[in-house]
């Protein structure tokens, strides 16, 4: 019924989809678009402002960091990591949390009961405590920032789909599925799964925001990607040493930082908005 | 007499992609003191749409283009907001149709009687109080006193309704709009609120409308009967008349529908395919029935007919009202020639089910029975009904046969093999022979697949691999034998009619080869031309294809027409079971004989003692 349709007319979901579609070219094409190496020290450089304001180099177009290194650079490499983790973490955790989800809301009764216990006590833990202990004792490295977002972030998927699992559930072409033949197997897939499909989507765009924040928030105390590998939480770090004598060096990262996490939320909302059948007939009516 | 309403001309338009189309044309009609009218149509015939004229309550969209509305000589089209409020709810009241919605769940009934008579203008608290009080005792709800502090949750569908009620009429209204006040309701609580009402609107000598789908139930409370189709009035006319000597041919088709006439003898009359769109019917320059009326003449397609007078005061719009009457229908129904075998396809022996009970920590495990001890069979091609009153264990059973639940004890024998159970083989036993079909068939098809997929479903549940030819060749063969157009395979459930659904609905069971049906009150609920063209499908299908069916039913004038045996379920159990004919005839148990008397006799002639008589 025009689902993709809808979702081109939603003002959000382009502006979203937009603001992503810029970071995700960065992270595709750093190589062709960053203008030196990110890891290029240069000691005679340091601190450098950008390049149109007073003592700026034209080699350097958003300055350098206090081991004078290219900001620039390094800012566009960043996108790249942050983009994996974003990917690769909300995805690991929507199949871990969805999975379960649906067979707790499917089967009910004592799987259930165990897995929203589970949940119950993985929640009570907050998330970056448990993520900063998860990565001191997996050690860094980007495969270790992304099996600790997934670690942490999986109940957030596994609650939030579960009601909704346990609504459609309740539909009567559920039980009609399982009385025409239908194992549990394919009933969770071809008739409870394409229901609750939507608001995965959804999920998932949130996640990819919250991804991007908690590896931010982890290379910025140092437990996130190797010191070789650049992060937008890690320059925050490097420019609040500095924060008096060159004020760009924060704002850049934080400005990239903005731009991922604002888009992806705004398409998440927006998906929500396109995807949720209820909204979509209550503006029809 | 003088004239509480008039309602003059009145003209209802929609705006559909931004041009006005209208839902009500030329409507008219006087309403006298102390009167009742009804407003008799199936969905789509704009009646709900009359009482939120009146109101002023219609939804986002929809605007009054011409006529008026008056009330007691002012027009309430016109009339100024304020006033038009001072009158609603005080002078002009509403009974809904779902009780449980219209009270406010977080207010208990004291609060929002009190509210209620605040607005229609009692001074003082103690005032309201009494006035409360003394409305409950009206509408014989027992202990006001402590009801006022009740929730509406607490309280049953009957209940909330005899508040509702009572609600309606302590502002001494002068009119009272009634929009199916009793379709959600049992039909022994039904006939006891058709009685309150009726009784209430004596005493306070109050104008009503009541809107209906039932034609058989409004000829026997209302004075007056407006018979609308397509937002038309068509036929008006006292309401035995209208009933028992209709002028219109559709109102003659609706009567023939009816199964309660049909006295297990006749065919149903099948109105054909369905009440065209709006955008269709505006369109149409003849009779807007035309295209589906049996006695359709050139003439009619193009000039459309106006109410005329067939006799003092009964008046129909028709080029050919004489012909109305040679409307009829074969004398033999359809299918009737099969002859059920003595072999019993399912044998119920001692079936129980017991819920646990909530308790507290330490009061002990207490249970509730939903289902006990219950004993029945069913012969192959035989259609068995089981009637009950909602929260008998009617579904309950259903869902036991199925599987959806499992029993506490007793057995379910098919062809002589065990049913019951979570075990591998009687799963697979009661997917071969019985297929369920739901009551609700907007719950029961999955809206993102669509109707081939639907249809055929049971032809993925195996590991065999199915070819897509073969499937849409099913479907083919699926859809034509439940009467279905086979182009509307790729569409989706919800651009289908309730009537398209039931009957896809219907198909997915047969798709599955399925021996028994458990039919869960898979007509109520539809208009009355759509429930007689699927009884007559089941008929067919049964003739053509040969399966059982436990029919699960409050309705008695279907059961009467559909089913050969007939089985009564009361708090659980099985209190009477026989031959339809010999239990309608002689009922023996005392909860039969009441729900036999809640139905409204279909011949005009016999006295309806139970409306009468209602407590």
């Amino acid at each position: 019924m025009g689902t993709l349709n809808r979702c081109l007319r939603s003002g959000r979901v382009m502006v979203g989809l937009g603001m992503i579609l810029i970071v995700l070219v960065c992270a595709l094409f750093a190589p062709f678009l960053a203008p030196s190496d990110p890891n290029e020290q240069d000691l005679l450089s340091i601190l450098l402002p950008p390049a149109w304001m007073a003592g700026g180099d034209s080699a350097f177009p958003l300055g350098t960091d206090s081991l004078g290194r290219d900001e620039l650079s390094r800012l566009i490499y960043g996108a790249r990591t942050a983009m994996t983790v974003a990917v690769v973490a909300s995805l690991g955790a929507m199949a871990i949390g969805s999975i379960l989800a649906h067979l707790a809301g499917y089967f009910g009764g004592v799987v259930d009961w165990i897995i929203g216990r589970v949940v119950d006590v993985w929640m009570s833990f907050p998330p970056v405590i448990l993520s900063l202990i998860l990565m001191v004792g997996l050690g860094t490295g980007l495969d270790k920032v992304i099996l600790a977002i997934i670690l942490v972030d999986w109940t957030r998927f596994c609650r939030v789909l579960r009601s909704e699992v346990l609504v459609v559930r309740q539909r009567d072409y559920v039980a009609a599925a399982r009385l025409i033949g239908f194992s549990h197997w394919r009933t969770i897939t071809r008739e409870v799964f394409p229901a609750t499909l939507p608001l995965l989507i959804t999920l998932v765009s949130l996640e990819m925001g919250i991804a991007v924040v908690v590896e931010a928030i982890l290379s910025f105390v140092g437990l996130g990607v190797g010191a070789n590998q650049p992060a937008w939480g890690q320059m925050i770090a490097d420019a609040r040493q500095h924060i008096y004598d060159s004020a760009g060096g924060l704002f850049f990262p934080i400005l990239a930082i903005f731009l991922a996490v604002t888009g992806f939320n705004l398409l998440g909302d927006g998906l929500r908005r396109t995807l949720d059948v209820r909204l979509i007939n209550a503006r029809e009516q | 007499m003088t004239d509480i309403l008039s309602v003059r001309d009145l003209g209802v338009s929609a705006m559909i992609g931004g041009t006005p189309v209208p839902v009500i044309r030329g409507l008219s009609f006087d309403l006298p003191v102390g009167k009742i009218l009804g407003l008799v149509g199936e969905s789509g015939a704009g009646k709900s749409m009359v009482g939120r004229a009146i109101a002023q309550l219609l939804p986002p969209g929809f605007a009054i283009s011409s006529g008026a509305c008056l009330f007691e000589g002012a027009d309430l089209v016109r009339m100024a907001a304020e006033a038009r409020r001072a009158l609603l709810g005080r002078e002009i009241a509403f009974i809904p149709q779902s009780p449980q919605t219209a009270l406010n769940p977080l207010l208990t009934v004291g609060q929002q009687f009190d509210e209620q008579l605040r607005h229609a203008g009692a001074a003082s608290r103690r005032e309201r109080r009494e006035r409360a009080l003394a409305m409950l005792a009206a509408v014989h709800l027992s202990d006001p006193e402590q009801l006022l502090r009740k929730y509406p949750h607490q309280l049953s569908g009957g209940m909330c309704q005899r508040v509702l009620i009572a609600m309606a009429f302590s502002s001494n209204p002068r009119l009272v709009v009634a929009d199916e006040p009793t379709t959600a309701l049992d039909v022994t609580i039904q006939v006891r609120i058709l009685h309150l009402i009726a009784e209430m609107q004596q005493r306070f000598q109050t104008a009503l409308i009541f809107i209906t789908h039932d034609l058989r139930l409004a000829s026997r409370i209302c004075d007056e009967i407006m018979v609308m189709y397509a937002g038309s009035p068509v036929e008006i006319g006292p309401g035995r008349d209208v009933f028992s000597a209709p002028a219109h041919p559709y109102t003659r088709c609706l009567e023939l529908a009816d199964p309660a006439t049909a006295h297990g003898q006749r065919a149903l009359f099948l109105l054909p395919e369905q009440m065209p769109g709006l955008l269709a019917l505006a369109r149409m320059s003849g009779c807007h029935f035309a295209p589906r009326c049996p006695n359709v003449a050139d003439a009619c397609r193009n000039t459309r007919p106006v109410l005329t007078s067939v006799r003092e005061g009964h008046s129909a719009a028709c080029l050919r009202l004489s012909a109305t009457s040679d409307i009829t229908t074969a004398e033999v129904r359809a299918g009737s020639a099969v002859v059920s075998s003595e072999k019993p396809l399912l044998r119920v022996e001692g079936l129980s089910k017991r819920y646990a009970a909530m308790g507290g920590m330490f009061l002990g495990r207490s249970e509730v029975t939903a289902v006990r001890n219950v004993d029945f069979s069913i012969a192959e091609n035989e259609f068995v009904a089981l009637v009950g009153e909602s929260g008998s264990g009617k579904s309950t059973i259903a869902k036991l046969l199925v599987g959806l639940e499992q029993p506490s004890s007793g057995r379910i024998v098919i062809d002589g093999r065990d049913a019951a159970g979570p075990s591998r083989q009687a799963h697979a036993l009661r997917i071969a022979t019985m297929q369920m079909i739901f009551q609700d068939p907007q719950s029961a098809l999955n809206p993102r697949r669509r109707i081939a997929s639907i249809v055929t479903q049971a032809m993925e549940a195996g590991s065999r691999h199915v070819s897509a030819e073969d499937r849409v060749q099913r479907t083919r063969e699926l859809l034509v034998e439940v009467g279905m157009s086979p182009e509307l395979a790729t569409r989706y459930p919800p651009q289908l009619s309730g009537g398209q659904r039931q009957r896809v609905n219907i198909a997915r069971a047969l798709g599955a080869r399925a021996r028994l049906l458990i039919a869960d009150e898979i007509v109520s609920g539809l208009d009355v031309s759509v429930q007689a063209q699927l009884l007559n499908l089941l008929f067919r299908l049964r003739a053509e294809l040969g399966f059982a069916m436990l029919f699960i039913s409050h309705d008695l004038s279907v059961v009467r027409y559909l089913c050969g045996r007939v089985l009564t379920m009361y708090r659980g159990e099985i209190v009477e079971q026989g031959k339809t004919v010999e239990v309608f005839a002689n009922p023996q148990h005392p909860y039969t004989r009441t729900l036999l008397a809640a139905v409204p006799p279909a011949d005009a002639a016999v006295a309806w003692t139970a409306l009468d008589a209602a407590p």
